[in-house]
């Protein structure tokens, strides 16, 4: 008998452990870590909406406060500023670019900032500052990247939701999109990412899907397209955060169910993780993900006010 | 930093555990059986049951103690305390929780600030206070009071459990609303600790016009007296000027300027006058300094007293701004009728039931409850002028008429109102014969706006009223999805009796952060289009960051005639706009910009009475309305009244009061038919005509009693004339008091004694009280009350059967916020010495909010740790119960089965060889050669007995039994054991066992023989 209950317990075990069930939270991934609470103060939260990661695995946040927060990895509080103005609105996107400058989607002013990791901004090389739908206007941005060249890239939505592309001189160059729900048009883009083909990767947040556009030429191509709407495995609900590991796979942060999903380049699923909800290993309509040097996740737990790193 | 605790909730039944040495007595003896171990396990277990049982009775609670302290602090931002000072506090707090707030034992901070009430800033959090952009409580708050112990009820309710509590005051304790100390006392009581910080309130220059006397009904032309108090409270002397001005109906009029130097104390200064003009007069003095340094408070610089001079009957008539003029004609007459007629915009109304003493009759003529097209021009009634109207004609005799249009009762959006109470008619339709009216559908996104998600709930509840039984409303709502508030999945459902429903889920309403308009508005025109009603309108009210519906959407809108209205509330920027500004334009709806949140309701009673417009029915031919009885307005008006083409269909009360003179033929319900109706409503008389005054459906200008019938309305609705006596009311305010002394005398001046005097009172915020009126001297009669809000009082008194109402007014002209110059320290220390329960008396925190860094007032520490421990308890008897069923089992499996042990040794044995490998080979055969001599042993005597059972009959038992019936019943056996004898091991042969065993069943065998031997004896 002894023996039988042993085996049980261990077949058990071995099953979850090749399902990579750690018993919290939903689906396949395991928490390595969960920080943050909500508040005003230094090193506390409320309701962050975008987060990067730079080379030294410390994550910059801003919030709905409109304070930029530096974290260590464990989130250990490193320092912090503000955007210029905030009346009007606060960023919703950051981006580190290759020459480890924050890129800071200024949404409600119409405008690019660059900011050194120390917080200080580097004035000269803002980008727009109107609104408006001509090149080099913006209506609501929303995320900033820039390809292996140094082009910038940036995504807004409202009237004309699109894509602009910049010289690193912050000259336009092209733009791509309209609003609606046909292939290369876009019902608010919330993230934009750039593999290693310097393709951009841009989430279709209210269209409920993900499109890649190679940009490079003279203007974007579609290259494709792929989500539909809903709650199951490999369909998705208000797509905000998206983040390329860089091995073949791109992990998708659904603002509408409160989950994380794993899929291939091509758009096949592989597995998700979380649920609903507010213990460890839950998630609250998460807007942001971002990789580390160590190959961990970041969740960006927008309503719980913190942030969980897991693997999956 | 918490203790965990067993305590109970029903101690007494504690007792109940006496019966466990009885329960040993008596099973000590009954479980003998068992053998020793057996039954004290047995006891063991019963006498656990028996205490689960006795604890789970006295409900026992696991106790959780914590050490972390709340802290609650109370910011007095009324008049009485200097601006730089009421700025100051919320420093003081912030510094103050950063110094003394304990992060790691959880400490919370939360702050309430208070002025006339109370309203939470900061619930408590455990974080440091941070505030962007000052107070946003402001909003809402009324400075012009202090309402201390609303303060506290609400600081005591935003607590959270599990933790000390403790409130900090700030304020100058100069209270004029409530009871602080026995709000403090009942907090005490609860364990609530007080630290107060005294506002210190320096010697200010202040002048303050304190009162205007003058007698309250004066005769036309009689010269009368004016005297104005002024008291100069700083010490030296003040120069200004007093001016002098009056008021009567909606007209100014400038009487004078006196120069004065005021010595520091009272002064009074008179100035004579007199009236020619019949009306209600307002006399009031304004006193205006040289130098503004030496007055600081301007708000103490102004009183007011009322005087009437009775004359023929003044009316006043109150129009749309929007139409202005459409009812000039009827005015015109009414004047040629010698009938005083002011009228009235309803974008300039009436601030003051002290303005409608003038008339004897108000007349709603075709004006909405609220119009205008965008949010700065939008206008509307107030809750409380709609309730100064009522308030005028139940207690002050005041006519009150309602005119017809477009825009009146229900069409106006005056359902669901004060004012539909105090007419004879319904506004609503309460007729399932008649087809639905109206569709509102609301969409809310959550915004940025202070305070958002109240002045969404505010809104959408000023619209749910507004419409009627027969109209459909639906709200939707993000909540992680585009989600009904009520009636999923239809969503637009009738109001009917939902209404009570609908208002209490407006209460669990959280709106989310939207991403896009798009589902939700598919979802909307979906439910839409499933409703049968004529108007329909769809109200989105956000900051505008969602994305916008696509325009195909917008299209189907515009062809399902459903209009957008959109409200921008918070928008971020230009950009904000465009999505609302376009869903609004393509649909046909409204653009509404709003910076003020107080304007929203505003728009929203506007927005739906657009809705209403299916309650006009219009009549093609025009018909004549019925005159169905011989009412005093239609006196000398003989037949039918002139055709009219449209009247606005209401319901009729069903009251015996109600006096219904026309009515229109037409295919509906006579009571949806009314067209003049009456009835008397409190002291006052109210009458409506549904159709209008000669604009558009009742041409009547030709009608040869147009003057009678209008005239005579009016007339009837005016308040009666007092001729049967003479009554004087003289009133006075002193020490927070109102005294009235009416002198009563008949036509020949003799005193009027024993009257049965009654009266009431209406207060400043319209509450109506009744009054208690003494005779204290032959034709001298007094009544006093309690004014404790600054304003009007009005008074109306009854001198009883056969007199008409009296009616007066006092002023009471500034809060006494603005009287008090100094700290009130026996309150503060009154509530800082209060012993909360089982904790340290509170601090008096002495020190200047003015100074730098606060000083002194950050050396104490609001969070220590002096107050009784927060205990929170969770109920676990459920679990105790659980448990003793448990045991219960176990006690039974100890008394009913014995289980056997001699399994241990050989598992050991078993255990032993397979984990400790070190034994020796021989030792392993040396087993292995016991166990094989056990086992043949073993088998050797299975088979022995095998053999010994085997049939085996002897031979004198075959003759005995005549051989061939008995091999029959012994062949099968025989042969069988024989093979198996055979096949399986060698034969035994028999040993004295088996020769017993043999006998055995010989005797068997014999035994058998007998009877049957017997059988046959017996049959024969």
């Amino acid at each position: 008998m002894p023996v039988r209950l042993a085996a049980a317990s261990c077949l058990v075990s071995g099953l979850l452990a090749a399902a990579g069930c750690d018993g919290v939270g939903g689906g396949t991934g395991h928490v390595e870590h969960v920080w943050g609470r909500r508040g005003l103060s230094d090193g506390r939260l409320q309701k962050p909406r975008a987060m990067a990661i730079n080379q030294q695995d410390q994550l910059y946040i801003v919030d709905t406060t409109g304070r930029i927060q530096a974290f260590d990895r464990d989130g250990q509080f490193l320092h912090g500023w503000r955007t210029p103005e905030i009346y009007a609105g606060k960023p919703c996107g950051l981006t580190f670019d290759r020459d480890g400058n924050l890129l800071v989607a200024d949404t409600h002013y119409f405008r690019m900032l660059v900011y050194t990791p120390a917080g200080e901004l580097l004035q000269e090389r803002t980008i727009g500052g109107e609104c408006g739908h001509e090149p080099g206007q913006f209506t609501f941005l929303t995320d900033v990247v820039r390809d292996t060249e140094g082009n910038y890239f940036i995504c807004e939505y409202g009237d004309y939701d699109r894509v602009q592309k910049f010289s690193p001189e912050g000259e336009f160059i092209l733009q791509w999109g309209s609003h609606g729900s046909e292939p290369g048009q876009f019902v608010q883009p919330r993230t934009l990412a750039i593999d290693e083909h310097d393709h951009v990767w841009v989430t279709d947040a209210c269209n409920h899907r993900i499109q890649v556009f190679d940009a490079s030429g003279a203007e974007a191509k579609l290259v494709r397209v792929w989500g539909r709407q809903g709650r199951e495995p490999g369909q998705l609900r208000y797509p905000y955060g998206l983040a390329l590991d860089g091995k073949g796979f791109v992990y998708v942060a659904e603002f509408g169910n409160s989950r994380v999903q794993k899929f291939t380049i091509a758009g096949e699923y592989v597995s998700h993780w979380g649920i609903p909800g507010r213990q460890e290993g839950e998630l609250n309509k998460p807007w942001e993900l971002a990789f580390d040097s160590q190959g961990a996740l970041h969740v960006l737990d927008t309503y719980n006010h913190r942030v969980q790193r897991i693997r999956m | 930093m918490s203790n965990l605790e067993i305590g109970f909730d029903q101690p007494w039944y504690l007792s109940l555990l006496a019966l466990i040495p009885l329960l040993w007595i008596f099973s000590y003896r009954s479980l003998a059986g068992l053998g020793n171990i057996r039954r004290l396990l047995a006891l063991g277990l019963r006498t656990l049951v028996l205490a689960l049982i006795v604890f789970a009775l006295a409900e026992v609670q696991l106790l959780r103690t914590s050490d972390k302290v709340t802290v609650n602090y109370l910011l007095d931002q009324s008049e009485s305390i200097p601006l730089e000072k009421r700025q100051a506090m919320l420093d003081f707090v912030i510094k103050a929780v950063r110094d003394h707030r304990n992060d790691a034992r959880g400490d919370l901070a939360g702050v309430v600030v208070f002025g006339r009430n109370a309203t939470i800033e900061i619930p408590p959090f455990d974080d440091d206070i941070l505030v962007l952009g000052g107070l946003e409580s402001h909003v809402n708050l009324r400075s012009d009071a202090t309402n201390l112990s609303a303060a506290l009820k609400l600081a005591q309710a935003s607590f959270a459990e599990g933790s000390s509590k403790r409130i900090v005051i700030v304020t100058d304790g100069n209270e004029n609303l409530g009871d602080a100390r026995s709000v403090a006392a009942a907090l005490a009581e609860d364990g609530i600790g007080i630290d107060v910080v005294p506002v210190k309130l320096t010697t200010r220059s202040e002048v303050a016009v304190e009162r205007v006397m003058m007698p309250s009904d004066v005769r036309r032309g009689q010269p009368m007296e004016t005297r104005v108090v002024l008291n100069n409270y700083s010490e030296q002397t003040v120069a200004g000027r007093v001016r002098f001005s009056r008021r009567v109906g909606l007209n100014d009029e400038f009487l004078g300027e006196i120069d004065v130097e005021l010595e520091p104390g009272k002064r009074v200064l008179s100035f004579a006058d007199k009236i020619e003009d019949p009306g209600a007069y307002t006399y009031q003095a304004d006193f205006i300094p040289n130098d503004a340094e030496d007055d600081l408070m301007t708000q103490n610089n102004r009183a007011t007293a009322f005087t009437h001079v009775r004359g023929k009957g003044s009316v006043l008539l109150i129009e749309d701004w929007q139409n202005a003029g459409e009812f000039d004609y009827m005015v015109e007459r009414l004047r040629a009728n010698d009938i005083e007629v002011d009228v009235m915009s309803s974008d300039s109304l009436f601030t003051s039931l002290a303005e409608l003493q003038a008339y004897d009759s108000v007349i709603l003529a075709n004006v909405p409850r609220s119009s205008g097209d965008d949010a700065q021009s939008v206008s509307s009634f107030t809750d409380q002028q709609v309730a100064m109207l009522v308030r005028n004609t139940e207690q002050m005799g005041c006519g009150l008429l309602m005119l017809g249009g477009q825009n009146s009762f229900g069409a106006g959006g005056w359902s669901n109102t004060e004012l539909e109470k105090a007419m004879p008619v319904d506004f609503q339709i309460k007729n399932a014969k008649i087809r639905a009216v109206g569709a509102v559908a609301m969409m809310m996104h959550a915004s940025e706006l202070a305070e958002g998600n109240h002045w969404q709930k505010e809104v959408a509840k000023k619209a749910i009223n507004a419409l009627g039984p027969m109209d459909y409303c639906g709200l939707i709502h993000w909540d992680g999805d585009d989600r009904w508030l009520w009636g999923e999945p239809q969503g637009i459902v009738k109001v009917g009796n939902r209404r009570t429903m609908m208002l209490a889920r407006l209460g669990r309403m959280q709106p989310g952060d939207m991403p896009e308009f798009e589902p939700g508005m598919r979802k909307m025109l979906a439910s839409f289009q499933r409703v049968n009603a004529s108007v329909k309108l769809m109200i989105v009210i956000s900051d505008g960051d969602p994305s916008p519906p696509t325009s195909s959407t917008l299209a189907r809108y515009k062809k399902a005639e459903i209009q957008v209205t959109a409200v921008a509330v918070g928008t971020h920027g230009p950009a904000g706009h465009k999505t609302l500004q376009k869903v609004a334009s393509v649909t046909g709806g409204r653009y509404y910009v709003v910076k003020d949140p107080r304007a929203l309701p505003k728009i929203y009673v506007s927005e739906v009475r657009r809705v209403a417009r299916p309650l006009i029915d219009e009549l093609d031919p025009p018909v004549r309305p019925e005159i169905t009885y011989p009412h005093e307005i239609l006196q000398g008006i003989e037949g039918q009244l002139p055709p009219i083409s449209g009247y606005v269909m209401t319901t009729l009360k069903e009251n015996p009061l109600v006096e219904v003179a026309s009515v229109v033929p037409t295919k509906h319900d006579p009571k949806n038919s009314t067209i003049l109706a009456s009835w008397t409503y409190g002291l006052g008389r109210t009458a409506v005509l549904t159709t209008d005054a000669g604009h558009r459906w009742a041409l009547w200008k030709d009608w040869e009693n147009y003057d009678k019938f209008f005239s005579q309305l009016v007339r009837w609705s005016m308040r009666p004339v007092n001729d049967a006596g003479k009554f004087a009311v003289a009133t006075d305010v002193k020490d927070g008091k109102v005294r009235a002394v009416i002198t009563a005398l008949d036509k020949d001046d003799e005193f009027l004694n024993f009257l049965n005097m009654a009266g009431s009172a209406t207060s400043p915020d319209l509450e109506s009280f009744d009054i208690k009126i003494e005779q204290v001297a032959p034709g001298r009669y007094v009544t006093e009350f309690d004014a404790d809000k600054d304003g009007n009082y009005f008074l109306t008194i009854s001198p009883g059967s056969g007199y008409a109402p009296l009616r007066t007014g006092v002023n009471v002209p500034y809060s006494s916020e603005y009287r008090d110059r100094e700290t009130n320290m026996a309150l503060l220390n009154a509530l800082a010495r209060m012993k909360p329960k089982d904790g340290e008396e509170g601090v008096l925190i002495d020190g200047d909010l003015g100074a730098n860094d606060f000083g002194s007032l950050l050396d104490v520490n609001s969070f220590r740790g002096d107050l009784a421990p927060a205990v929170s308890s969770q109920d676990v008897w459920p679990l105790f119960l659980v448990l003793t069923a448990g045991l219960f089992f176990a006690d039974i499996f100890v008394r009913r089965v014995t289980v056997n042990f001699d399994w241990v040794l050989p598992a050991v044995a078993w255990i032993r060889s397979k984990v400790w490998q070190t034994e020796t080979t021989q030792d392993v055969d040396q087993v292995l050669d016991r166990l094989r001599s056990s086992k043949a042993e073993v088998s050797g005597q299975i088979d022995e007995r095998r053999a010994a059972a085997r049939f085996a009959p002897s031979d004198e038992d075959l003759e005995d039994r005549g051989g061939r019936s008995l091999d029959d019943l012994v062949e099968g056996q025989t042969a069988s054991a024989e093979n198996a004898a055979a096949g399986r091991r060698p034969a035994t042969p028999m040993g004295p066992d088996a020769a017993e065993e043999e006998s055995y069943t010989s005797r068997l065998l014999k035994a058998k023989k007998q009877a049957w031997k017997d059988q046959p004896d017996k049959q024969d």
